[in-house]
């Protein structure tokens, strides 16, 4: 199937359906408690420029072992191949969990122009010019709200979201730079600040967001 | 079982350890050439060449030039002990922008051309730079992750990269056995410490440094601390050979005990206000009473 950016959406789900966030209790009891389902790195190649971040997740997921809830994980996006936008779309139409984190803090400017469309074109997320958080009086930790309350080290940039459908999970101080948004049956988690290098790191409160996220 | 393969210069059958020191040590008004005419007559055997830092060694500096500056160096009847680099400083291998890691790589690789083209079998890395922002976990990963394949490249070209210990200003890798772990962690016989004994400050001794390290010390380089002022304040921690808290006669017995007879390369941070060339001629003669061992 060839997909053009404009359609995305409707293969995902028919319709884009914004509902608010249920708690993480809420979306675990759709899945039966019996069924263990794997979590899933969509490496994007050339187009994840964020390798370390890739590492993390996939060293932290095999120390998790098989997840309660179907989560597809992609890491470090920069670019976004029309192949990575049908495998999004089929993932969010199965009822999963997508976790899209973008590298582009660092892009040069061309780069992060085409990021900034292909968020909007294909998954209508919005976003703001990276913002640096450093230099900083403390650490600017990013707060997390959803699926539980940890605070994770920053990446230096982060890319803010723009006032848009959705629910905001995660801030560095005032600025919004995580959203989760419910499309179909599927819930689709925009993360402006990668959680990646920090779960490669060894943290341990990254590790434990990632842990509530795949249940 | 394997061979532990020797990191110290494999190619050097005299056992004496010889005496080297930065070309950035040279005052500008001297200029290169005259420069290694102040370092041969000091009595120095060898010069360090300190890419970045002085205006005939640049990253732009053409393969062309470089060959120039080696036979410069040997018309003066010098040779290059080994190729140094402070850019890591401004662009670490563990920035968290994929660029600038590329651009520390590159400067790595840049080091190694130039070593083969000078003649010289090591080169000095700052690896890795831990700050407030970088936190020591991903400085750890990035530099074992980005040193790996760099070990390759070294091995091939017969080049060892010695990693140095700038413990404050690095603040990573602070303890020998935090080091020695690095270094097992990187695993390739090409990358060894450049070890720095007047880096060390008052975090402990820079013979149990040599004496843990041993056979993975590529070079050594000299200077001499003053603890009691640590490096965070507004006076130079560094002095003169001699002058400062080093145990000489300690580091130069555990260098005997290993067995190190590489370079020492001089390298002062405190310089001479007047007559800075006596600097060069009082640095070499102490360095020959720590190579004869006569530090009563």
């Amino acid at each position: 199937m060839i997909i053009s950016r404009r359609t995305f959406l409707g293969c995902a789900a028919g319709a884009v359906a914004v509902l608010r966030l249920p708690p993480v209790h809420g979306i675990a009891a759709r899945t039966a408690l019996s069924t263990v389902r794997p979590s899933t790195i969509l490496d994007l190649e050339e187009h994840c420029c964020l390798r370390e971040s890739l590492v993390g997740y996939r060293d932290a997921l095999g120390a998790l072992g098989p997840a309660r809830r179907e989560v597809l994980i992609v890491p470090g996006v920069l670019g976004t191949p029309p192949w990575a936008a049908r495998r999004i779309a089929q993932a969010l139409d199965d009822g999963a969990t997508v976790i899209l984190e973008s590298g582009a803090g660092f892009a040069s400017a061309r780069e992060f122009r085409a990021h900034r469309a292909a968020l909007d074109e294909y998954f209508q997320i919005r976003i703001e010019e990276p913002v640096p958080l450093w230099p900083a009086r403390a650490t600017p930790y990013v707060d997390f709200t959803w699926p539980s309350a940890v605070r994770i080290r920053d990446f230096t940039r982060a890319i803010p979201l723009a006032s848009q459908p959705g629910e905001i999970i995660a801030r560095a101080g005032d600025c919004p730079v995580a959203l989760a948004r419910r499309v179909g049956v599927g819930t689709l988690v925009f993360l402006g600040s990668p959680v990646g290098p920090a779960l490669r790191a060894g943290d341990t409160q990254a590790h434990g967001w990632l842990a509530d996220v795949v249940g | 079982m394997k061979a532990v393969i020797d990191v110290r210069n494999p190619r050097r059958p005299s056992s004496a350890m010889k005496k080297a020191i930065g070309d950035n040590m040279i005052p500008k008004p001297l200029g290169f050439e005259k420069g290694l005419e102040l370092v041969k007559r000091a009595g120095f055997d060898g010069v360090e060449l300190w890419l970045g830092d002085v205006p005939w060694f640049q990253m732009t500096t053409t393969d062309a030039e470089v060959r120039a500056l080696r036979r410069a160096v040997e018309s003066a009847g010098l040779v290059v002990s080994n190729v140094s680099t402070g850019l890591h400083w401004a662009s670490p291998l563990s920035a968290r922008d994929p660029q600038v890691r590329a651009r520390a790589v590159r400067i790595v690789e840049r080091e190694i051309e130039t070593a083969v083209l000078l003649g010289a079998d090591a080169i000095l890395v700052v690896a890795g730079l831990v700050t407030e922002e970088v936190p020591y976990n991903e400085v750890y990963l990035r530099c074992v992750d980005v040193l790996k394949p760099l070990g390759e490249q070294a091995a091939r070209a017969e080049v060892k990269i010695g990693c140095e210990n700038c413990n404050s200003e690095q603040r990573f890798l602070i303890s020998p056995r935090e080091f020695s772990q690095f270094l097992n962690d990187v695993n390739s016989p090409a990358v060894g410490i450049h070890l720095d004994v007047g880096n060390i400050h008052d975090t402990g001794f820079p013979e149990q440094w040599i004496e843990m390290h041993g056979r993975r010390i590529t070079r050594i380089h000299v200077k001499d601390v003053l603890r009691h002022r640590g490096r965070s304040g507004d006076q130079s921690v560094y002095t003169n050979l001699f002058l400062g808290d080093n145990n000489w006669p300690a580091i130069r017995a555990a260098l005997s005990k290993v067995g190190y007879d590489g370079w020492l390369v001089a390298e002062m941070e405190a310089r001479y206000r007047y007559a800075p060339d006596q600097q060069f001629y009082d640095t070499a003669r102490a360095m020959d009473r720590i190579v004869s061992g006569q530090l009563a």
